[in-house]
């Protein structure tokens, strides 16, 4: 710091003038920086939204500043706060809204939180899962007048705001199978759903808002009806066993389906009430029966019980449903000569508008229709099974023909009566168990160890050392006839034979040139007609039928357990009969036999015989020849004409087959009321009788008396054998050839016995249309039909008489 | 400037002297002298505009530093959720998970540091100002300590920084810088500025014009 040079004079410049000349530049830093904090915090303040509050009953899974509030998976906002209210009676959640947003939050608005929710319509929410939970609003695009305070719902709303459709309530008295978000079915299709049901004011019944979306909501009219399809519906009617099974979905949760099959009704607003029936079945009938119309209510008192009919069965006017059963019950009558009884009153209900009068008629006209038609149709009430399985009823009006007359009681109370009829009740259980019964009872075991016994003794008879031997002597005798066929004779005769066959295609060929066919046409166009009129006739079958049902029935009622027991014993007697000696002894006898049978074959005649036969062949080859010359064909053709004029005549006597149906079902009556349980009877005493003659030791002697018989027929064939037996069939023979010869001369005469034939049959057209006489062949059929009646007592009567000499059939008279 | 404990009344400054020093090569200039001879730096005896830069930059370094304190530093997101955590609350966040060292790692550097500069800043431009003659040596120290250890409190920038490059795996978990990283960034940057800016020779000039 030594030698340090004089400082120069320091040339002090003054201070810049003037206040900005002093300010560094460097100032504006922090003006920017606090120009945009500044900024910053109030693009904040602006952009932080708008504050709602909204209640909740609890705040599971709300977070603060966490939580977002979407709308349409949008976020519009963020949960600021979540506190309690006062008293601590509701959760407040405050959220702040996008300004933009905020005017549309008005009261229309919807909160509510979002969480995963796994229902059998699907899964929803599940992003929350990770996400954690989120408050989904929902308004629509209409701002209106702007709320800041809202309450959450706790379930996510089914319909949107803004959503088209048209909310409709149901009620129902049970609402067991409505859940929230069920759905309402449209043919299938799911058209809209059910928001949760509530409970009415009065708790009478249950109402539930139901949400048919747009456009599927324009099928629903005043006229529509809803139902039930939750889960499986099985109904047991008259119509048999139905299972009804919806989607899974509705099966699970329970559904509605409705439909409009009536046309015509009023279109549908928001808010309309509407019954929920049980089953498609209640609900379509409810559309059926329109309950605004009155119905008029008859009453019908019926003979012996009703079990079967119920409050609800139908009612069927020619099979088409009238009306229903309305109620059962029990009165007494007095009546002034038999006292007071007690008599099934069945009331019915019967719809006006179904009976095929105007919409607009009263149940009075109902009741003038019915009294005419009971007057002059015989309308009368009966029951009919309804389905044979349930053994239900239903009530018919049927129209009897041939019924009493009788009027309906107009004066009666409460209700006017109608006449009744005989009941068509098929009880088809008790008389498959008593048919079952009677089978279970038959002594089958019995006859079945008699069958088996009767095995055994025929299998011994089959042993035995001579049936044995049979098919050896079979095989000897097969051989010696294979020899005579064998022989050049025989093989001859095919040629003759075809000789004949060609004659015979020459004769058919001019039968065809004839104009047969024609003439066949005509007499099948005959034929159907006849066919024609006995379809007439077969009208009165079902009459028949009925019957051949009581025979039926009476058949059933026959005594066969004591019949079967009968053959069994039959049975036990025959097998011992197999088992006699004498019987085992008759193969040996029948051997035998067969040897004698060769050796009368292997006679040398016999071998001659064949020779014979061609010479009667060639005969009849002669004869044919003969026949072909003559105009056959000729008369053959006028012969059909004449059957064709007499197939004419049966069908106008056919005109009267109806008549005689009906004396067909008179007989079948008679045929019934025929004592048919005696003569099952006498024949079963008659089984016994032989039985007891089967039994007999002179029967039992039978077999060995067979023996010596089948020796003696051995012996005479062992004469005829020896005897000429042959030379005569061949002397036979020859005469046939010679009558042959006769036949042939006999031929060349046919043409004038052919007109002759022809005349017959124009006689027997003349009779046949005599018989076109209706009434007189109907009356002819009549007495023969009465023959065949008389026929039947007598077989009665033989029955009767074998029962008496049950011997005669084996000894005869 | 070297400058003892003895009486400064005995010295006579360069600026006395007619001198002025190059701030960057040492070369003494002539009074003069408005650029230097060796390193054409501009020269000047004394920054008449040090102590507005000081107090301009510091005001800058002072608001930025307070959304740094009151928005979050960073954004953890992870698949389930996502966390933002604020300077002082991941402190507090520390502390409640038992980490004391490395919240009082993250307290010092990046809430006392700052603050401490705030002050010392504060502290030197006013007594330069009042022509405080008080404790010169020790406000010079101050000063030293202040612009060296300014840029040391980056590292929670760097940290930020560096997560925020390695922790981004999409959906699973991604970190995000917040708000306050830039604003931290921007009020460190400002305080160095507003330290540099300081021209510790008008400390000593007030012993000057005491004497």
């Amino acid at each position: 710091m030594t030698d340090t040079p004089p400082p120069a004079p320091m040339d002090i410049q003054p201070g810049r003038s003037g206040f900005f000349r002093q300010m560094s530049i460097v100032w504006l830093v922090p003006l920017i920086a606090l120009a945009v904090s500044l900024g910053v915090a109030w693009q904040n303040y602006a952009n932080q939204g708008t504050e709602i509050e909204i209640q909740f009953e609890n705040a599971s899974g709300i977070a603060a500043e966490e939580t977002e509030v979407k709308y349409r998976d949008v976020t519009v906002g963020r949960v600021e706060k979540v506190a309690f209210a006062e008293g601590l009676k509701e959760v407040l959640v405050t959220v702040r809204i996008d300004n933009e947003i905020a005017p549309y939050l008005d009261q229309d608005a919807e909160f509510w939180v979002v969480r995963p929710d796994v229902s059998v319509r699907g899964i929803s929410g599940l992003d929350t899962v990770l996400s954690g939970v989120y408050i989904e609003g929902n308004w629509n695009d209409d701002p209106d007048f702007q709320q800041y305070e809202f309450v959450g719902l706790e379930e996510p709303p089914l319909t949107r705001a803004g959503q088209n459709g048209t909310e409709i309530i149901l009620r129902t008295k049970d609402g067991s199978s409505l859940t929230t978000g069920a759905p309402v079915l449209h043919k299938g299709i799911q058209v809209g759903y059910l928001e949760t049901p509530r409970l009415s004011a009065n708790g009478n019944s249950v109402t539930a808002t139901a949400f048919i979306e747009a456009p599927f909501d324009r099928r629903i009219t005043t006229n529509t009806r809803f139902w039930d399809t939750s889960g499986f519906s099985v109904s047991f009617g008259t119509g048999g066993i139905s299972l009804d099974v919806s989607s899974i979905a509705s099966l699970i949760e329970g559904g509605i389906a409705f439909d409009t099959v009536v046309s015509g009704g009023d279109p549908v607003r928001d808010g309309d009430n509407f019954d929920l029936f049980d089953s498609e079945e209640s609900a379509r009938t409810s559309l059926i029966n329109n309950p605004d119309l009155p119905q008029l209510e008859v009453a019908v008192m019926f003979d012996g019980s009703v079990n079967g009919l119920a409050s609800g069965s139908e009612v069927r006017f020619r099979g088409l449903r009238v009306g229903t059963v309305a109620e059962l019950n029990a009165v007494t009558v007095e009546d002034r000569v038999f006292g007071p009884s007690v008599q099934l009153r069945t009331v019915l209900a019967i719809e006006p508008g179904r009976m095929g009068l105007s919409s607009e008629a009263t149940p009075e006209d109902a009741l003038d229709l019915i009294a005419d038609l009971v007057r002059t149709n015989n309308l009368r009430a009966r029951l009919v099974t309804g389905n044979i399985l349930s053994g239900s009823l239903n009530v018919e009006l049927f129209e009897e023909p041939e019924a009493e007359r009788a009027f309906v009681d107009l004066a009666a109370k409460p209700y006017p009566i109608i006449p009744t009829t005989t009941n068509v009740i098929t009880d088809v259980a008790d008389e498959a168990q008593g048919v079952l019964a009677r089978i279970n009872a038959l002594p089958i075991e019995d006859l079945m160890n008699g069958a088996v016994d009767l095995m055994d003794s025929i299998e011994q008879v089959v042993r035995s050392e001579g049936v044995s031997q049979a098919p050896d002597e079979i095989v000897a005798l097969l051989q010696d006839t294979r020899n005579i066929v064998g022989s050049d004779d025989v093989q001859a005769i095919p040629e003759e034979l075809r000789a004949i066959v060609t004659q015979l295609n020459s004769i058919v060929e001019e039968a065809g040139n004839a104009d047969l066919v024609t003439r066949i046409g005509g007499l099948v166009d005959s034929t159907s007609s006849v066919v024609a009129t006995i379809d007439t006739a077969t009208q009165n079958l079902p009459t028949l039928t009925t019957e051949i049902e009581a025979l039926v029935a009476k058949a059933n009622a026959l005594e066969l357990a004591a019949l079967v027991t009968e053959t069994n014993e039959t049975l036990n007697i025959i097998e011992t009969f197999m088992a006699t000696e004498a019987l085992n002894a008759a193969p040996e006898a029948l051997v035998g036999l067969v040897d004698d049978a060769r050796a009368l074959i292997a006679n040398d005649d016999l071998q001659a015989m064949p020779g014979d036969l061609r010479r009667v062949v060639g005969e009849i080859d002669t004869i044919l020849g003969t026949l072909n010359e003559a105009d056959l064909a000729t008369q053959l053709s006028e012969a059909i004409t004449s059957a064709n004029n007499a197939a004419a005549s049966v069908e106008a006597a056919t005109s009267g087959l109806p008549a005689i149906t009906a004396q067909l079902d008179e007989l079948a009556t008679k045929a019934n009321t025929l004592d048919f349980e005696g003569l099952v009877k006498e024949t079963t005493d008659t089984l016994a009788a032989i039985n007891t003659l089967v039994a007999a030791d002179a029967t039992q002697d039978l077999p060995a008396s067979l023996s010596s018989a089948l020796d003696e027929l051995s012996l005479f064939l062992g004469e005829v054998r020896e005897g000429g037996a042959i030379e005569n069939v061949n002397a036979a023979l020859a005469s046939a050839a010679d009558a042959a010869r006769a036949i042939e001369d006999a031929a060349s005469s046919l043409p004038a016995l052919s007109s002759r034939a022809s005349a017959l049959v124009s006689r027997t057209d003349a009779v046949i249309q005599s018989y076109g006489d209706r009434s007189r062949f109907s009356a002819e059929t009549l007495s023969t039909l009465r023959d065949i009646q008389e026929a039947a007592d007598a077989v009665s009567a033989l029955a009767r008489a074998i029962q008496r000499n049950p011997s005669s059939l084996l000894t005869g008279r | 400037m070297g400058s003892v404990g003895h009486s400064n009344s005995e010295l006579i400054t360069a600026r006395e002297a007619g001198l002025i020093a190059c701030r960057r090569c040492g070369q003494v200039h002539a009074g003069d002298a408005t650029t230097c001879a060796r390193c054409h730096g501009a020269l000047r005896s004394r920054d008449s505009m040090s102590l507005q830069k000081v107090w301009a930059w510091l005001l800058a370094g002072i608001i930025a530093f307070i959304p740094a304190n009151l928005y979050p530093m960073l954004v953890t997101r992870t698949l389930i959720e996502s966390s933002e955590s604020t300077i002082l609350g991941g402190v507090v966040e520390l502390i409640h998970y038992d980490n004391y060292g490395i919240a009082l790692v993250v307290f010092v550097a990046s809430i006392l540091i700052p603050i401490g500069k705030f002050i010392a800043i504060i502290y030197l431009a006013i007594s330069v100002q009042t022509r405080s003659v008080l404790n010169m040596h020790q406000r010079h120290k101050l000063y030293e300590v202040v612009e060296f250890i300014g840029r040391w409190s980056m590292i929670d920038v760097f940290v930020v920084a560096i997560l925020s490059a390695l922790v981004q795996l999409n959906t699973i978990a991604s970190i995000n810088p917040g708000i306050a990283a830039l604003s931290f960034a921007l009020s460190v940057i400002f305080t160095m500025f507003s330290a540099q800016s300081f021209d510790p020779r008008l400390i000593w000039d007030a012993d000057r014009t005491a004497a």
